[in-house]
């Protein structure tokens, strides 16, 4: 398998690896350039629980959009718990401020009993809208975040599946 | 490279392999192979990679707030060079397989195949800069079960282009060995049509087997 890139002149296999390295890094940019299109870190997210049924079900994919300032009561934002890198994603059901002063969100998941008081960091009883919320979702695909959850539940998936794009990118010569 | 074998009934790999030859064979022969353009090439490929690896860099130590319209600059910058290489790539590469200089003439030689069609074309643009376009089937050089055979193929070669001929005069000469590359051409092409003559995809197989079993 590998005889064929052995018989490879440097520059040749320069050009092979810098195949991979393109994938890998377009990629990338394309992802950068969705988040500085929808002006979020994290433009594209994956339910990880069951707080928003049944309008969002575990596994479901969310495109969120971050340039809408004015956040209504009833959408759905995606926001991070300062200090934690989990996002999370609820409705808006009380809103405070705007305008002149900072916007302050309160949201509550629709499965969920209680708002999200306990949830957000100590000390904290609102989501700040420019600080704290990442986007609001403005469409959905469902299953498709599964392959996500089971990437980040399994590792060594991650490192299979880049090792085997590796092996096809590079012996391939088309 | 002789020794690896490869599916005869896959065009990208018969072309590739006929290519490494080429550009080996050639450079047996003396002619100074010029990089220029395949080095452009990985300069711009790699340049697109710093781009991104550079963007990650900062934006995993910084955070994404803080990096947000050098991201913004980064991205529109890799469309960009992105956009230049893949128009190298097309245009000014054109299927070039081969350049060179050999006794203080220059040799420019592009390779390319039509789709299901199992002949390997050739465009040699000399010194002068007249194009001349030859070409001839794979199987005067691959054996029915994908070895690749260099005699006949060097033959071809310097028969068909004057530039080489006049390097490699033994194998320019129609009768070296003229009989020994016949007969493997002849058996090859008796052997690919007969599995061509068996008919569509499902008897490849087939005619790999009825090889096997004549041997």
């Amino acid at each position: 398998m590998f005889g064929s890139l052995a018989s490879l002149q440097p520059r040749q296999l320069a050009a092979q690896v810098l195949n991979f390295a393109l994938v890998l890094s377009t990629a990338f940019m394309l992802w950068k350039g969705l988040s500085v299109f929808a002006d979020s870190s994290s433009p594209i997210v994956v339910v990880l629980s069951g707080s928003m049924e049944p309008a969002f079900q575990r596994g479901d994919l969310l495109f969120l959009w971050n340039r809408g300032q004015e956040t209504q009561v009833g959408e759905v934002v995606v926001y991070n718990v300062r200090g934690k890198d989990i996002p999370i994603v609820h409705r808006v059901i009380q809103r405070f401020g705007g305008g002149s002063t900072p916007l302050q969100l309160l949201t509550k998941g629709d499965n969920n009993a209680a708002d999200d008081t306990e949830l957000y960091a100590r000390g904290q009883s609102y989501l700040d809208r420019s600080q704290d919320v990442i986007g609001s979702v403005v469409g959905y695909v469902p299953f498709v975040g599964y392959v996500t959850i089971l990437l980040s539940e399994y590792p060594w998936l991650k490192t299979a599946m880049l090792v085997f794009m590796a092996l096809t990118v590079v012996l391939q010569r088309e | 490279m002789a020794d690896a074998r490869i599916s005869p009934h896959a065009l990208p790999d018969l072309k590739s392999t006929t290519d490494d030859a080429l550009a080996n064979y050639l450079r047996s022969l003396h002619f100074r192979q010029h990089h220029a353009k395949l080095d452009v090439r990985l300069a711009l490929g790699y340049l697109g990679v710093a781009i991104a690896a550079a963007t990650f860099a900062a934006d995993y130590r910084l955070g994404w707030d803080a990096t947000k319209r050098w991201t913004a600059v980064a991205v529109c910058a890799y469309a960009v060079v992105n956009g230049g290489f893949s128009w190298w790539i097309w245009q000014v590469e054109g299927g070039c397989v081969f350049e060179g200089v050999r006794g203080g003439k220059k040799i420019s030689i592009a390779s390319k195949t039509n789709k299901h069609d199992p002949t390997y074309h050739l465009a040699v643009t000399d010194a002068a800069g007249a194009t001349r376009e030859v070409q001839a089937p794979f199987t005067a050089w691959f054996t029915a079960d994908g070895f690749f055979v260099a005699r006949p193929f060097q033959q071809w070669l310097a028969r068909s282009v004057g530039a080489i001929g006049e390097a490699d005069a033994k194998n320019a000469a129609s009768d070296a060995g003229g009989s020994e590359g016949g007969e493997i051409a002849a058996e090859s092409e008796g052997f690919a049509t007969g599995s061509g003559e068996a008919g569509g995809v499902e008897t490849k197989g087939k005619g790999g087997k009825r090889l096997k079993r004549k041997g």
